[in-house]
């Protein structure tokens, strides 16, 4: 990995070496797809959002502060891009109509199919979520965010975070039990 | 520790954030408390259960567009800035008069002003009193322009203010303390030469020039001391 931290590196973007910007695409584009592939369950969608944001770096990126952490700057303009393309596809499928649209798989054996089930069953739980839950469960989950920095995402309280935290995998979980028929947890 | 206090800590529990104290006194209550014991076990196995959605890599197209817009943004930067120096090179002939170092800028610029100021003193004699200092005018105000576009064209944005200032100056009031300037110089030129005893006049010409806070009148100030 590379010794420069991220947020020396967006100075430098932000400072006119836009070339500097690919070592930090390079670090977080895998992470930032599955940020989006598991808030709207759609590869291409994902792919697109990424691109998007990068765009958004780009555009902005004169307007980065050098005391903000990089990865909460980035998940910000990551959030905007999301609502944004919410509005624009308002009138579309429900959200958690739209889960993963899973390829539609060779003969597996059981133990692979049980698990694509589970993935399935969880897509749709998080899909069922309200926004910021999802929000919330993804980034301290999956991405790797410190409470204290999703609070400082939302511009809330860390007790906040914190709540609702607690609450989204609690209703996560009952969503989840109800669609696997109270089978599996 | 109350069962609502217990719970406050289950996020913190979750991700690990908890010190080694807090954590044992959870364990300690739910050992006792299975209404607490209950919603941990059911909140740490969706917690853990969420391990099942994979990570998934994008397709390359990802990468390939990218690129295409960084090498896109790339070109249109270069462009920006290669624009603005052009303009600034496309001063015409007196571009290739001016040498690209400051340091020789400001010699250049302040050796014309001295050589302008004594070719008009020692020229003087032979010239009509009129003619004189419409020459010594238009002398003066090439020296100026100088000075001027090699102020401007200073990377420093004090210096280009400088050079601004001084083109405004030229243009605009200077005018006339132009004309004064030249009618002192005219009716004693020994002002600027410390050997001739003018002092009144001398002070005056040397303030008003020390006035330009400019290095290249410094550099000339100099030197007219020493002529
Ligand atoms: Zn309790």
């Amino acid at each position: 990995m590379d010794k420069t931290n991220d947020n020396e590196l967006m100075e430098q973007v932000s400072a006119g070496k836009v070339e500097k910007l690919a070592i930090l695409f390079e670090k977080h584009h895998v992470r930032l797809y599955n940020f989006f592939l598991r808030l709207t369950g759609r590869r291409n969608i994902s792919e697109d959002l990424v691109q998007e944001v990068f765009i958004r770096i780009l555009k902005y990126s004169s307007t980065y502060q050098a005391r903000s952490k990089f990865l909460v700057w980035l998940y910000s303009i990551a959030r905007n891009t999301h609502v944004d393309h919410l509005r624009k596809r308002k009138d579309e499928v429900p959200l958690d109509k739209q889960w993963y649209e899973m390829e539609s798989t060779e003969p597996s054996p059981a133990e692979k199919a049980e698990k694509s089930q589970e993935v399935v069953w969880l897509g749709h739980a998080l899909g069922k979520l309200p926004l910021k839950k999802r929000e919330v469960l993804i980034l301290s989950r999956y991405q790797g965010l410190k409470y204290k920095e999703i609070a400082e995402l939302f511009g809330c309280q860390i007790g906040t975070v914190k709540v609702l935290v607690h609450r989204a995998i609690k209703e996560l979980g009952k969503v989840y039990f109800e669609l696997s028929g109270g089978t599996a947890l | 520790m109350k069962c609502n206090q217990i719970k406050e800590k289950f996020s913190d529990f979750l991700t690990g954030e908890l010190d080694k104290n807090v954590r044992e006194k959870i364990q300690e209550h739910i050992t006792v408390c299975s209404s607490c014991r209950e919603e941990l076990e059911n909140l740490s196995a969706i917690w853990t259960k969420l391990e099942v959605l994979p990570e998934e890599q994008p397709s390359d197209k990802v990468r390939t567009r990218f690129y295409a817009v960084l090498d896109q943004y790339k070109q249109n930067q270069d462009r920006k800035t290669v624009r603005p120096r052009k303009e600034r090179f496309s001063i015409g002939w007196f571009r290739h008069w001016i040498p690209a170092r400051p340091a020789f800028q400001f010699s250049i610029a302040a050796l014309l002003l001295v050589v302008g100021l004594a070719g008009g003193y020692f020229l003087r004699p032979g010239w009509q009193r009129k003619g004189e200092i419409v020459q010594l005018r238009q002398e003066v105000h090439q020296l100026s322009r100088i000075t001027a576009v090699s102020l401007l064209q200073q990377e420093s944005l004090s210096e280009q203010m400088g050079g601004i200032r001084w083109s405004s100056r030229l243009s605009q009031e200077n005018r006339a303390s132009l004309a004064d300037f030249l009618r002192t110089l005219n009716l004693d030129i020994s002002a600027i030469s410390p050997s001739r005893n003018n002092s009144i006049a001398q002070s005056e010409f040397m303030q008003s020039l020390s006035e330009q806070a400019s290095p290249v009148v410094e550099i000339a100030l100099t030197f007219v001391k020493h002529f």
